[in-house]
């Protein structure tokens, strides 16, 4: 047991952070709106940054362009950089598809797409969810009929985050339609600039534009786009999903939000004097950092399980739910200690803390849901890891 | 980070729950609860000899020297177990003794507690029911070279067991003192048991004019503080360490019943609706224990975290607590009997929330620490 981190660790993280100290504005307090052209001009200077110094992909092997980091360095580097709400990180390519890609591309493909995402030259978007598969993602229906060297792809994606921004897309679609759901399903990339692709956006609940539908209509993707075994792309496609089910995003976005609330009551000139003179409020911060810290154990506990070769399933799903719960229980005392000051808007007149809690809280209401929702997650803990019978 | 075990704590691990499956089942922890003192004093003996007493003293002072995030693996175990028996108490004391007390002391008391000849055990608490170190009303009056101790001290655990008390008082100039008083048969310190829902023995002790020598202080002023805060800290994470066991033994217990129980021709496990709760008890489990593990640690190292362990008590007071009560919910009419055990770790649960602090307590600490 030790709890805290090596020298080493410890080196890379203040290296990481004075990184951001420069490439940050002075006053960026996020969160990042990728819809903005600054947000975005932003993210994609970051990315940059990150790519040149090696940190963009250093999760990946060294003989594509990474440093073969440790999970647990990758944790802290996702930690810090949701610590400071910073855009840049490209998970799509750097976490999801880049490994995806590696255990099941071919070498041309390799060689074509690694290097561009190390070199944050390339934005890729996922393509799962559709209209009518959501936690049922196996049932999807977006259909890729074989012509010739070319698959022809006709249905809709949706929740597809950055596909206004991508330049491609890796998705599932369905070649088989006759075979069981999880054997007639492929993997493919599809560039957003093919005719018949059409990004139509979908404004979130926080009025951000983040997601879209991708509707295809008979859309040509070159065959030589199959990633892994025609009708085989169930399993491929399910190794993004084990890097995309951590919290520890949610935990850093949690712990820096209770820190602002924190800073905020303390602070002499804050408006809302009420929560200073209450005690109530000390126990409740002093409750919630608990939890805050609780969750952020549990996500480094899934990247050391990953540092001795576990496949640590069930505590990723523990990490997600937990700290995307307690990311929007923050979030909630936040707006309940600004009062009636929680209600502006961002940006309003006489807004306190810029009106953030109110868009993050808006904004992360889709935590529990996304990347499988916390009763999928639920499952998970109760089939995978505590072994009960799924009938 | 290492969320690991070393060897030793593998081992650690493996031997307790070993020793316990076979010396701590449900028949000997319902008799300690109806009042078998000989069974604890049988217990105690084979924990003794086991070492275990002696785990967290230095070698120079007789013990094995290990590491306070040892002692928590040993803890979870023993409160999975529902073990009747004193070891936080012994720990915790003698953690403090080292820490705090003059060399004469821990010279001539660590070893005896190391091999089991005494048994300390603290009493910090009075009809206030309050953790707080600076609360205690128990008069030390100083007399030549002694001091004579006059007030009440509640909820003592062990106390028929234990051979002193490490007793926080107060002296002639105003000041908290700890010190050691013997309490073994002794005629002026009277006993009077309190029937407590954990089930193991609890006691409060009234002092009449019990004289001790001078040298018995460990701690006066500042330092008397200071001693009984960390003495206050490392139960609030011993007890969260047994809480952790705890939780895990019940999670275990109950995804073992809903796994066979069956109803609607199915196990109940197989519904949705009782899975989740089988989940949230499993993160809570393991909430508990990672802040355990943390806390545990930072004792190990140059002054412990006041932050951490505040966290491992909040945790495992709110959380396992909870545990029970859903575990209570998926065992449904069968859990609510007497004759089934499930009733034996909520109790448990129910009374050491509170002991060494409850969870308001240490979130007050830990919102002092935040600076707020």
């Amino acid at each position: 047991m030790r709890f805290e981190f090596t020298p080493e660790e410890s080196a890379f993280k203040s290296q990481l952070s004075s990184f951001l100290d420069d490439a940050l504005p002075a006053d960026w307090h996020g969160p990042a709106d990728e819809s903005r052209d600054d947000h975005w001009a932003l993210n994609e200077q970051i990315k940059k940054g990150l790519a040149d110094r090696g940190w963009l992909v250093m999760s990946w092997p060294k003989e594509y362009g990474g440093a073969d980091s440790s999970p647990m360095m990758n944790t802290i580097f996702a930690e810090e950089m949701a610590y400071r709400r910073a855009p840049g990180h490209d998970r799509f390519g750097t976490r999801m598809f880049g490994p995806t890609l590696m255990r099941f591309g071919t070498e041309e493909q390799r060689t074509k797409y690694l290097g561009s995402i190390a070199h944050g030259e390339i934005q890729w978007c996922q393509g799962y969810s559709e209209p009518n598969s959501g936690s049922d993602l196996a049932s999807l229906q977006t259909r890729a009929v074989e012509e010739g060297d070319y698959f022809v792809v006709t249905g809709a994606k949706v929740w597809t985050s950055l596909a206004h921004r991508a330049d491609m897309m890796f998705m599932l679609v369905r070649t088989d339609p006759d075979a069981p759901p999880h054997k007639g399903i492929s993997l493919i990339m599809v560039d957003m600039k093919s005719p018949g692709v059409d990004v139509q956006p979908i404004i979130n609940m926080a009025g951000l534009h983040s997601f879209n539908q991708v509707v295809f209509d008979e859309v040509r993707v070159p065959k030589e786009n199959l990633v892994g075994d025609l009708n085989d792309g169930w399993r491929a496609g399910m190794t993004v999903l084990n890097f995309e089910r951590s919290g520890i995003d949610y935990a850093a976005w949690a712990r820096i939000a209770l820190e602002e609330l924190i800073e905020y009551v303390t602070k002499d000139d804050s408006l809302v004097t009420a929560a200073k003179s209450d005690p109530s409020v000390r126990i409740k911060l002093a409750e919630l950092q608990t939890e805050v810290e609780a969750a952020r154990l549990m996500c480094f506990d899934v990247a050391w399980r990953q540092g001795q070769g576990e496949v640590p399933s069930s505590e990723a799903s523990m990490s997600k739910v937990t700290a995307t719960e307690v990311y929007l229980t923050v979030l909630d005392y936040g707006l309940e200690l600004l009062g009636m000051y929680g209600a502006l808007e961002m940006g309003s007149n006489q807004a306190e803390l810029q009106g953030r809690f109110m868009k993050m809280r808006l904004y992360y209401t889709s935590g529990p849901i996304l990347a499988g929702t916390n009763e999928i997650q639920k499952n998970i803990i109760a089939q995978r890891g505590l072994g009960l019978p799924r009938k | 980070m290492d969320f690991g075990l070393t060897e030793t704590q593998e081992l650690i691990r493996t031997s307790a729950r070993e020793f316990l499956a076979d010396r701590s089942d449900p028949e000997i922890v319902r008799a300690v609860a109806s009042g078998d003192t000989e069974a604890i004093t049988e217990l105690w003996k084979e924990v003794v000899d086991l070492g275990w007493p002696a785990l967290a003293i230095s070698e120079e002072y007789g013990g094995a020297g290990l590491t306070f995030s040892d002692l928590a693996v040993l803890l979870e175990e023993l409160g999975a177990s529902l073990a009747p028996t004193p070891v936080v108490e012994s720990a915790i004391t003698s953690w403090v003794l080292e820490r705090f007390g003059p060399e004469s002391i821990k010279s001539d008391l660590l070893p005896q507690i190391a091999t089991g000849d005494i048994l300390i055990t603290p009493a910090i608490v009075e009809s206030d029911a309050s953790w707080n170190a600076n609360s205690a009303r128990v008069a030390a009056t100083k007399s030549g070279s002694s001091l004579v101790i006059t007030g009440e001290k509640r909820f003592v655990s062990f106390a028929e067991q234990a051979t002193h008390a490490l007793t926080l008082v107060r002296t002639d100039d105003d000041e908290p003192a700890l010190v050691v008083i013997p309490i073994w048969k002794a005629a002026a310190v009277e006993q009077t048991p309190l029937d407590h829902v954990s089930g193991v023995p609890v006691f409060s002790l009234a002092f009449n004019e019990v004289e001790i020598p001078e040298t018995s202080v460990i701690a006066t002023g500042e330092d008397a503080i200071k001693a009984t805060e960390e003495l206050v800290a490392a139960g609030g994470v011993a007890r969260a360490a047994q809480l952790a066991g705890l939780g895990k033994a019940v999670l275990d217990a109950t995804v073992e019943y809903t796994a066979n129980r069956e109803q609607f021709g199915r196990p109940v496990g197989s519904f949705q609706a009782v899975q989740h709760h089988l989940a949230e008890m499993a993160i809570a489990a393991k909430q508990v224990n990672h802040l355990v593990h943390s806390a545990a640690w930072s004792f190990s190292q140059d002054g412990y975290s006041v932050e951490r362990a505040a966290q491992a008590k909040i945790a495992a007071s709110d959380k396992i607590s909870k545990l029970c009560w859903t575990a209570h919910q998926c065992h449904g009419a069968i859990g609510f009997t007497w004759e089934h055990d499930l009733h034996l770790y909520t109790r448990r649960a129910l009374a050491w929330k509170t002991d060494y602090g409850d969870s308001a307590f240490h979130k007050s600490k830990l919102a002092n620490a935040m600076g707020l």
